[in-house]
């Protein structure tokens, strides 16, 4: 069976609509969202309501969290301080914006769901924070889908779409220990697993202006991107119409944050 | 120079421990750093006598270098210094009575000092931490999973991380090899290869077992202090 997986919202209500009205089509009904729902776009209520009048099924993201708890995020979550004082803009009208009622339900989000040996959270099952890039250490990242006991982990927040396969890993050892003067050597074969990232439906970074989801089979088990147009330019006006940074406007009608991408795949958020 | 550290950890507020390590070290040749990685109280005994005397050392003690463990971060935690979070996990795991008995174990002036030990140390290539990075508590033995170990060392981007948490002895080196990635994006597939660095997590002991590492030659000496055993254990490895 084919279900989809969406994150990173980002309060972009064109481009939301676009993504589902593409899953629709396909006729697909089980939809996961990865979180942030809101965050550095224009309509976070009308985005929210969306995805509770669907009955999406949600974890919570690094925005939602910060919305509910305040801003406490280590300096992990923002790759400038440019960018920190923008996000702290950003957060400010998000706050002032949304009703009680919305803020309750993002308060209400599980940090990750699970079904069988699927594991969605937003971040890492670390954290909703933890960035796990397509590059990062591939025994590090085997690590965080092992440690959680999944098979395939579905995140987000990095809002560039992946799907990460590692196999065929094995690490050898050699134990001394007090009881033991000799050495033992051991080989642990490590089992393949999987990394999808769902990208971005409302503020994609990944070098275009398509917002981006993925379809799973969890029959065979694959993956495909799917990338969605969608109107920019109307969302981009809304930004600037609502006095929200401009270069957030800027950024998506780029699909890209130049210069500016969490490069530190190592950094583990402390918060 | 050639460096030979001495790890020692869960104290508990044994000064006699401590003092028969002292004697141990005093007796071992070339010993250049004492490093106490945490668990320098607990709720056993009184601990300030054991304070005063890793603050002021005695004339010939080798100066010790310390660091928190799990049980500072219990005692500080309820005693207010860690924001909203109290001895939650003590409590969840010994009950009420014990965090009272940790509480009554350490002198309040003693607290500031506690609060100002560092959470670990960078010494060249190795870290030594009470846990690890991921967590004070975090309880790394010989059984762990070599990709949790291979995951708290590259966390800390170091050689060898000496931990204490679990009270064991030992040495595990990690020593080859290697995982495949193959990522898929929207600009096509690419494939990776990585090997398995050569590195070590090293369980330092409690109590009256310590370790021995000489930096130059990577060899770690699992010792007992007062033990009989010491001098044949002092050639191995
Ligand atoms: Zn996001
Ligand atoms: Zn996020």
């Amino acid at each position: 069976m084919n279900h989809a997986i969406i994150s990173c919202l980002h309060a972009n209500l064109p481009a939301a609509e676009a993504v589902l009205n593409d899953i629709d089509r396909q006729g697909i009904d089980t939809i996961t969202c990865l979180g942030d729902l809101v965050g550095y776009g224009p309509q976070p209520n009308e985005v929210v309501e969306l995805i509770r009048k669907r009955d999406i099924a949600t974890c919570q993201g690094c925005w939602d969290e910060d919305i509910i708890d305040g801003l406490n995020a280590c300096e992990c979550s923002y790759p400038s301080q440019l960018a920190e004082r923008r996000g702290h803009l950003a957060h400010q009208w998000t706050d002032d914006q949304l009703t009680d009622e919305n803020k309750s339900f993002l308060a209400s989000l599980p940090t990750s769901l699970r079904r069988d040996r699927l594991l969605f959270v937003h971040g890492s099952p670390n954290s909703q924070h933890e960035y796990l890039l397509p590059d990062m250490d591939a025994f590090a990242a085997l690590e965080r889908v092992e440690t959680a006991g999944a098979d395939i982990l579905f995140c987000g927040h990095t809002h560039q779409p992946y799907v990460r396969e590692l196999r065929d890993g094995s690490i050898r050892v050699r134990l001394q220990n007090a009881d033991h003067d000799c050495d033992q050597g051991e080989e642990l074969t490590l089992p393949m697993r999987k990394i999808v990232n769902a990208g971005s439906v409302g503020e994609p970074r990944h070098g275009s202006t398509n917002a981006t989801y993925v379809i799973h089979n969890d029959a065979t088990d694959e993956v495909e991107i799917k990338e969605v147009p969608y109107d920019v330019g109307q969302t981009c006006q809304a930004i600037v119409e609502a006095g929200l940074p401009k270069v957030f406007a800027w950024r998506l009608s780029h699909g890209f944050e130049f210069a500016e991408q969490a490069e530190d795949a190592s950094h583990v958020c402390e918060r | 120079m050639i460096e030979r550290w001495a790890l020692v950890s869960g104290l508990r507020g044994d000064l006699e421990t401590y003092d028969l390590i002292q004697r141990d070290l005093k007796k071992t040749r070339g010993v250049t750093s004492l490093f106490v990685l945490g668990d320098l109280v607990g709720p056993e005994r009184n601990c300030d006598a054991l304070l005063d005397r890793l603050k002021n050392p005695h004339r010939g003690d080798l100066k010790p270098d310390c660091i928190y463990g799990w049980w500072e971060e219990q005692l500080l935690a309820e005693r207010g210094f860690r924001g909203e979070r109290k001895a939650d996990a003590l409590r969840l795991s010994q009950g009420e009575d014990v965090v009272n008995a940790l509480l009554n174990t350490v002198n309040p002036s003693n607290l500031n000092w506690l609060a100002s030990l560092q959470f670990g140390f960078i010494e060249l290539d190795c870290a030594l931490i009470h846990g690890s990075s991921s967590d004070v508590g975090d309880n790394l033995t010989s059984e762990t999973s070599p990709l949790i170990l291979l995951d708290r060392l590259t966390r800390l981007n170091v050689n060898r991380l000496f931990t204490a948490r679990s009270t064991k002895q030992f040495h595990l080196e990690l020593t080859g090899g290697g995982i495949n990635s193959q990522v898929k994006d929207l600009n096509g597939k690419r494939e990776q290869q990585q090997e398995v660095p050569k590195r070590s997590v090293i369980g330092i002991g409690a109590g009256l077992n310590y370790t021995l590492y000489d930096v130059g030659s990577d060899k770690t000496h699992f010792l007992t202090a007062g033990s009989k055993t010491n001098p044949k254990r002092k050639g191995f490895a």
